[in-house]
């Protein structure tokens, strides 16, 4: 039997953690075993979650595949389907349509030094990569983290943070935008605090997610730093309802950000006509 | 038609003060007229205004508010300019309207309906009464009186009832010869059975919100409660219940605000009877507060204000 | 080989009734001043001689249809805890569409390539679309509207049919197109048509003749692209378009759909619903960005995804069908051609300040 596209797994929030006043994390498991036992997926692909009688949302699946207790999604409140999901407790039931869109290319940065420029809520996607990275460590070269938000209590992943502070195979960077008491970390925006830790583009890869302004300053900033084009990796985000090429929402042009993408290199990038 | 020479030789002298001038050229057959955005001098050659300029060009005002926008304007349509204007949702100093004496506009249904089909019309030559239309190698008369839209026979107002420039002479409203035929035949009917005729019209709605778009008092366009997920007001589904609401909602929204240009009724692809609905609302709000829209720029539309007790409106006895 | 079966005008109706014993049939007649696909019903009088307002594209592409069903109730292993059960609800039954015209069957033509992919199938399609059989008739008028020619088709296309009805002075001769067409050729009220045949392609021929030139738009792919940012063109050609739907949910080939859930008590169900390309909600993110903000950038994502962005994806196959429809039926009058066209000859330099 062919299978339903729009019918989704039920699945069952096991936790969930706050994660900033706008940001809520949930841990999720399939109902059916065997469906989670078999789950797979790839770094950067994301899933549609439904809260049934509210609707679905698009959402990155932030657990790395080599860790597959649960299913994590992070959800920030922006509208009628988030603000539900964030009403939801351990227990609670939702649909879960996973995986779609594409990866990151993560095959072909074996061997290479990596670095992360993550921004608020766009450290969800990075945060799979990263994760998976560290899961299969010998298989990449020097690993650098520049995690930014507005300030310390908007950090998702706090309690992760010290960790990979500690890590001696990851260069972790913390940066706010402004003085905060307390904080020991950088202060400053991420493309400034960017062109301070300056990465060197040699042989590596830049990956970089977050709100649109910091993405535009921070490629600029790559871009004096050397990163070429095909160097340079990110993720869009549309507007998404189908979730596989059918409903046509997604569309820039002839790519269609739910399968194409919603990773692109900033060379793919380029090719698209001009509608983010 | 007669003036068109006049009308462009005034839209000529006022262009380089403008951004553009909205007015009507030939559409795609001999039947159809289509709105013309004339912004350069060139672009005025193409002019035509005639009984195909059915289009009420008020409608793209609020669209081009911080512009310089020139506007030609039909009697009828230059009463959704002044309803525009009560509201504030268009400035006096940024629009130029220019008027001319209507004649009256066709209704695409009669035609089509008369002729059974319009879709290969070769020519259409519009002599004094009489429509000669081509159709697939036929020649086909019709009286202009049988095509007119209904709103022309009734027609107060042929000249526009604000304008910066009229050209031509003015002229008097047509006699009454056919009043509102429709709505007397719908108030006839017992409640069941005007409950009974929209569902039968509301059911082939497809939903376009064509008749909302076209709508030159339709203000929220973009952010409409038919599509609002929060208010949610009405389910996604094909459902005559949900498909009526809309229309309630808008004729509601409409109430006293409607100059009965009937746009609505001529954007609908399925052709369903909105005018009507519309009618018989205008004709309550004229019952109870005197009150007609579009005609005085000074006036405030009755459910836009509020007073302690309406004259005929009888509510401390309820 | 195709069957080829004749049947005389008068018995029209009662091989309809025959086929209304075992599916569902659709034929054109008047609802109000609108012409469309209803329900068979011998009491109502048939139109063939001229195209229909919409294209029978419910019949496959329902306004709204249900994906799932869902019910909320008490978790019995632990009555603290609300379970759901969602299910999802296939389409049953079998259609037959008598009177579509070659451009409303060869939409759906267009619909395939996205809904039934090598990537994804979409099983509430594909129930509806295997169990709806077309039979489908030749035009003998040409609309003003109606530009089939140039996108690759003609008046007496068989591509996404049945079964093709070519309309003769005394009746219509019937041309299986697919095996399922030929069996819904087996009626006594049918005679056989192979003598007619000459005669029929004549027609075709004849038909063919009288279509508007053609137009050649093999560049239009690359040309609309090339506007893409000249935002000048967009606004100039969108000026007078209302943003309203009429024209997507007129057209046979446009196939674009919201998803919503509507609840009622402990019961829900998660809807599938037209959706369009010209709506300022479309492309809406929850953050309130909105990439297609104006009906500029909207007009462009319809003309060009017909125009450009599909060829471009499936092998050059333009994804207007030329039916029309969106001409006849705009209120404000925009001439999708007349877009194209303008973007075929646009020259850069005419617009450089
Ligand atoms: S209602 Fe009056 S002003 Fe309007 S088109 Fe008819 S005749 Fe002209
Ligand atoms: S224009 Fe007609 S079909 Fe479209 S929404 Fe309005 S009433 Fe319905
Ligand atoms: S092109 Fe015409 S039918 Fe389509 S959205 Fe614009 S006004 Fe409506
Ligand atoms: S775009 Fe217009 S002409 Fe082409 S198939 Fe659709 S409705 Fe018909
Ligand atoms: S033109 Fe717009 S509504 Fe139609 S199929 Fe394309 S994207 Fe969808
Ligand atoms: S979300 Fe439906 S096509 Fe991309």
């Amino acid at each position: 039997m062919t299978k339903n596209i729009y019918l989704p797994e039920m699945a069952t929030i096991q936790e969930v953690i706050r994660e900033t006043h706008n940001i809520m994390t949930f841990r999720v498991t399939l109902n059916n075993p065997e469906a989670m036992k078999n789950f797979s997926f790839k770094p950067g692909q994301v899933g549609q979650v439904s809260s049934f009688g509210t609707g679905e949302a698009t959402f990155v699946i932030n657990s790395p595949p080599t860790r597959m207790d649960y299913l994590q999604f992070s959800v920030m409140r922006t509208g009628e389907v988030t603000s539900k999901l964030h009403s939801l407790k351990a227990g609670d039931q939702i649909g879960v349509r996973a995986p779609l869109g594409n990866s990151f290319p993560y095959e072909d940065m074996k061997g290479k030094d990596i670095v992360f420029v993550g921004g608020g809520i766009g450290m969800a996607p990075l945060r799979t990569l990263l994760l998976f990275m560290l899961d299969n460590r010998a298989d990449y070269g020097k690993i650098t983290l520049l995690y930014g938000a507005r300030s310390p209590v908007d950090m998702a992943y706090s309690y992760e943070l010290q960790d990979w502070l500690d890590r001696d195979d990851l260069d972790t960077y913390l940066t706010i935008d402004a003085p905060y008491e307390g904080w020991q970390h950088k202060v400053g925006l991420i493309p400034n605090v960017l062109l301070d830790i300056a990465p060197s583009p040699g042989n590596s890869v830049a990956i970089t997610c977050g709100p649109p302004i910091m993405i535009k300053f921070t490629l600029q900033a790559l871009e004096k730093l050397g990163f070429k084009d095909e160097q340079i990796v990110t993720t869009l985000e549309k507007r998404m309802k189908c979730g596989v090429g059918i409903c046509g929402r997604c569309n820039i042009g002839t790519s269609y950000v739910c399968m194409d993408g919603p990773v692109f290199t900033r060379a793919q990038l380029r090719q698209l006509p001009n509608e983010l | 038609m007669k003036y068109q020479q006049e009308l462009k030789d005034s839209i000529r002298k006022a262009l380089p003060g403008l951004d553009v001038v909205i007015a009507w050229s030939a559409g795609y057959d001999p039947l159809h007229a289509t709105p013309h955005f004339i912004r350069r001098e060139e672009d005025i050659d193409r002019l035509e205004i005639g009984p195909f300029s059915v289009h009420n060009l008020a409608t793209y005002l609020p669209g081009l508010r911080g512009k310089k926008v020139g506007i030609v304007v039909k009697g009828c349509d230059s009463r959704s300019v002044i309803e525009l204007l009560q509201e504030n949702l268009i400035n006096r100093e940024e629009v130029t309207i220019f008027g001319f004496p209507c004649t009256g506009v066709v209704d695409q249904t009669k035609i089509r309906k008369a002729l059974g089909h319009t879709g290969k019309v070769d020519f259409c030559q519009i002599a004094s009464q009489t429509v000669v239309i081509g159709l697939g190698g036929e020649e086909h008369k019709l009286r202009l009186s049988k095509v007119l839209a209904d709103k022309c026979f009734s027609c107060q107002y042929p000249n526009a009832l604000i304008s910066d420039h009229f050209v031509g002479e003015k002229i008097s409203p047509s006699v009454q010869t056919e009043g509102d035929d429709d709505l007397e035949a719908f108030e006839k009917m017992p409640m069941d059975e005007r409950f009974a005729f929209w569902q039968k019209e509301m059911d082939r709605c497809i939903r376009c919100y064509a008749c909302r778009n076209a709508c030159p008092m339709c203000v929220c366009r973009d952010h409409c409660l038919a599509e609002s997920r929060d208010p949610h007001w009405l389910s996604q589904e094909d459902s005559v219940r949900d498909k009526w609401m809309f229309q309630l909602i808008h004729a509601y929204h409409l109430a006293g605000r409607c100059t009965e240009c009937g746009e609505c009724q001529r954007a609908c692809p399925m052709d369903i009877p909105l005018l009507l609905l519309k009618k018989k609302m205008n004709k309550e709000i004229k019952e109870l507060f005197q009150y007609e829209a579009g005609v005085d720029p000074e006036a405030t539309p009755p459910l836009l204000s509020f007073k302690m007790e309406e004259e005929n409106i009888n509510e401390r006895e309820w | 080989m195709a069957k080829v079966q004749f049947i005389k005008s008068a018995d029209v109706k009662p091989w309809l009734a025959e086929l209304a014993k075992e599916h569902r049939v659709f034929a054109p007649s008047y609802d109000g001043e609108a012409l469309l696909f209803r329900p068979f019903d011998l009491e109502q009088e048939i139109i063939l001689d001229r195209a229909a307002t919409m294209p029978p594209k419910k019949t496959v592409f329902p306004q709204s249809e249900k994906l799932v069903d869902f019910t909320y109730s008490k978790d019995p292993e632990n009555l603290s805890r609300v379970k759901i059960d969602a299910r999802e609800t296939l389409p049953e039954g079998s259609t037959v569409v008598f009177g579509s015209r070659p451009c409303d069957a060869r939409g759906f033509t267009m619909f395939d390539r996205v809904y039934l992919s090598d990537k994804n199938t979409d099983i509430y399609y594909q129930a509806r679309r295997k169990n709806t059989l077309f039979i489908t008739l030749a035009c003998r008028t040409i609309e003003n509207t109606c530009f089939c020619n140039w996108v690759d088709s003609d008046p007496c296309d068989p591509t996404g049919s049945d079964v093709l009805a070519i309309p003769m002075n005394d009746g219509y001769l019937l041309e299986s197109v697919s095996e399922q067409g030929e069996k819904l050729l087996n009626s006594k009220l049918l005679a056989d048509g192979s003598s007619r045949k000459v005669e029929a392609d004549k027609i075709c021929q004849e038909i063919a003749g009288s279509i508007n030139n053609t137009k050649d738009l093999s560049q239009a792919p690359a040309k609309l692209l090339a506007v893409f940012d000249n935002m000048q063109f967009w606004e100039e050609v969108s000026a007078k378009c209302l943003s309203c739907g009429a024209c997507t949910y007129l057209c046979p080939s446009c196939y674009c759909f919201n998803i919503t859930d509507e609840t009622n008590g402990m019961k829900g169900k998660r809807l599938r619903s037209w959706d369009n390309c010209m709506s300022a909600q479309f492309t809406m993110e929850a953050s309130g960005h909105n990439p297609r903000p104006t009906k500029a950038h909207r007009l462009k994502n319809r003309v060009g995804h017909k125009f450009s962005y599909y060829p471009t994806i499936h092998g050059g196959v333009i994804s207007c069908c030329g039916c029309g429809r969106c001409i006849k039926s705009c209120p404000a009058g925009i001439d999708i051609r007349e877009i194209v066209l303008k973007a075929i000859d646009f020259e850069p330099a005419a617009v450089e300040e």
